[in-house]
């Protein structure tokens, strides 16, 4: 399997980060919060101009169709820059959903910018910006719904990441159903299965965006005439991070290089890479956090930013007790080794 | 009219430059490398042109080792309609110089036929700000460099210039060259469909021997130093001894 990415897929991800690099600084994340607010318009009107909307949604559907490989870049810039507008969860998860279940005309209204789509599924049971959304997709256990905004009873609900409002959503009598039985559990398991995937690049964004913010530091920070970053007592830190980071990695391009799948191997294989990109990014952050010493902690230093959106990832989506449960089927259902890695019979598309 | 347009494969802006351990240059090895950005304000600028009907194609030249394909890459999917790939070098760290540059873009030019050669100013990895100047001396058309805005109109660009002091307006015959600076405009992000197009456009691979040019180096980099560090400051206390240390120390005031 090769895991190097493409030079189209390169330049994407430069492009995706340059603009994340532009219009979503923490500065910038902090002047929307200080407003009470969670979503730019003026940067979301920029990313749906770049096409991000439908970098997963099938050509025939009116999206790119891109190859899961190639949005895990796109999602790890998210995550690094901390996009609080729900870019990864709608182009990743939701309007992916909406193209398998055959919907066209709030995928094309989302697709060309003009409203945004919110999700409730049994893996992520609040959905992120309901309020603003012009409708919201209810995976239930025996079918998938559509309601409009208006006919739901959406109850805000604390947030542990103040980027992403969460909310409760009810569910509405009269709600268009999308899909029933077998073919709702399928496009069901497929969501959850990007949600635990976009989450884990989203996550190792993050860890290596704190290993970076964190090498800066130390970097620039004397004591004792050198920079505290000498010694080993900080950079081991920052360099175990790292390893954790650079171990992630792999376990990420291989889950994302043979996703959507359907059988327990893919289902392992995404699970592993969520639980291998949580862990490498939270001990990222808290290495990141410990390396700062004390003003790690405060209000000012960014980093506890990373750390809330890496917590509330790692329980959204599939916890780490569901995960380890799934990677323990793949391991009794046939035995590890090299013949059974990447089995073809498991691959989709 | 077709609008030309070098670009230059650098050293990434966001890179802290690291100098070879023999002094001889800095280090390129494994190092983010990206469009020169002034190369990236002259792509936006034909690209404006090309959107307000003022020019009908864009090629992109870059001039250098085989991976100079993904800045011109860049430039396609920034809206470039072909591109022009002169592989005269194969180690990265080897700068053709300005005149070879300028030499194998005038035989492009013969070759081309633009109306418009748009430059960046200069490149940010060795700073020379001699190609775009060369180019018009060996074309023999005119030049107006740095140029802060562009009007293309009745066979003549009216280039604003930033000078000391102010601004200077010229008005010079296409074809013409012109040397963009910093605020001209604000260059684009490449969007996605965009990126996965420029895959499909023409992108011709060429050889300095291809125009008789030779790009054999005709200087030596005698020494590559890092700038000295930037020393800690003073906490005065009182604007009366500030105003003191800017007359007696430092001799500004």
């Amino acid at each position: 399997m090769d895991f190097a990415l493409s030079e189209e897929a390169r330049l994407m991800a430069g492009a995706v980060a340059g603009l994340l690099a532009d219009s979503c600084t923490t500065a910038q994340l902090r002047a929307l919060l200080a407003r009470g607010d969670s979503f730019d318009r003026d940067r979301w009107g920029r990313l749906v101009a770049m096409g991000l909307p439908g970098a997963l949604v099938p050509e025939a559907a009116g999206g790119l169709g891109l190859p899961p490989a190639d949005f895990a870049p796109l999602a790890e810039a998210c995550g690094a820059a901390l996009l609080p507008e729900p870019l990864v969860e709608m182009a990743g998860i939701t309007l992916p959903l909406l193209a398998e279940a055959g919907e066209r005309v709030l995928l094309a209204r989302a697709l060309a910018g003009e409203a945004t789509v919110a999700l409730v599924h049994p893996r992520a049971p609040f959905a992120l910006h309901a309020a603003r959304a012009a409708a919201v997709v209810l995976v239930e256990p025996s079918r998938i719904r559509l309601a409009p905004t208006g006919a739901l009873r959406i109850t805000p609900r604390e947030s542990l990441d103040p980027f992403r409002p969460i909310a409760e959503v009810a569910a509405a009598e009269g709600a268009e159903t999308l899909a029933e039985g077998t073919a709702a559990a399928a496009l069901s398991a497929r969501a959850a299965d990007r949600g635990a995937l976009w989450s884990a690049a989203q996550m190792l964004g993050m860890g290596q965006r704190c290993i970076d913010l964190a090498a800066a530091f130390v970097q620039g920070r004397h004591q004792f005439g050198r920079p505290v970053g000498s010694f080993q007592a900080v950079k081991h830190h920052l360099a175990s991070a790292q390893v954790r980071v650079e171990l992630a990695r792999p376990v990420l391009a291989a889950a994302s290089a043979q996703s959507p799948g359907a059988g327990p191997a893919t289902a392992a294989r995404i699970a592993h890479a969520k639980l291998a990109c949580g862990t490498a990014a939270e001990a990222a952050a808290c290495a990141a956090i410990q390396v700062h010493g004390a003003m790690g902690y405060s209000w000012e230093v960014d980093l506890h930013f990373h750390l809330k959106r890496i917590l509330a990832l790692s329980a959204a989506w599939g916890t780490p007790a569901e995960l380890r449960a799934t990677v323990a089927t793949r391991i009794f259902a046939a035995p590890p080794g090299p013949e059974t890695l990447f089995p073809e019979e498991d691959a989709r598309g | 009219m077709k609008v030309l347009v070098p670009v230059k494969r650098v050293i990434d802006y966001n890179v802290k430059v690291r100098v070879r351990s023999d002094g001889t240059g800095v280090d390129l090895a494994n190092v983010k490398m990206s469009m020169n950005p002034f190369d990236e304000i002259a792509v936006e600028e034909a690209i404006r042109l090309k959107e307000r009907g003022a020019a009908s194609e864009i090629v992109a030249v870059s001039i250098g080792v085989a991976q100079a394909s993904e800045t011109l890459r860049t430039a396609l999917a920034m809206g470039a309609d072909r591109a022009i790939l002169i592989r005269a070098a194969a180690d990265v760290h080897q700068d053709i110089e300005p005149l070879a540059v300028a030499k194998l873009l005038a035989a492009v030019a013969r070759d081309e036929g633009p109306g418009l050669i748009l430059c960046g100013k200069q490149a940010i990895d060795n700073d020379m700000n001699a190609t775009g100047q060369m180019l018009a001396a060996l074309l023999g058309w005119p030049q107006a460099t740095f140029a802060s805005a562009l009007a293309v109109a009745d066979g003549t660009a009216e280039v604003t210039r930033e000078v000391d002091g102010g601004l200077q307006v010229l008005r010079v015959a296409l074809p013409a060259v012109v040397t963009v600076d910093l605020r001209l405009n604000e260059p684009r992000y490449a969007s996605l469909p965009n990126i996965m197009k420029a895959k499909k456009k023409p992108l011709e691979e060429k050889a300095p021997a291809d125009y008789g040019v030779d790009v054999t180096p005709r200087l030596t980099v005698v020494r590559t130093a890092e700038p000295a560090g930037r020393k800690a400051g003073v906490r005065v206390g009182s604007v009366d001894e500030l105003i003191a240390k800017l007359k007696d120390e430092a001799g500004v005031i």
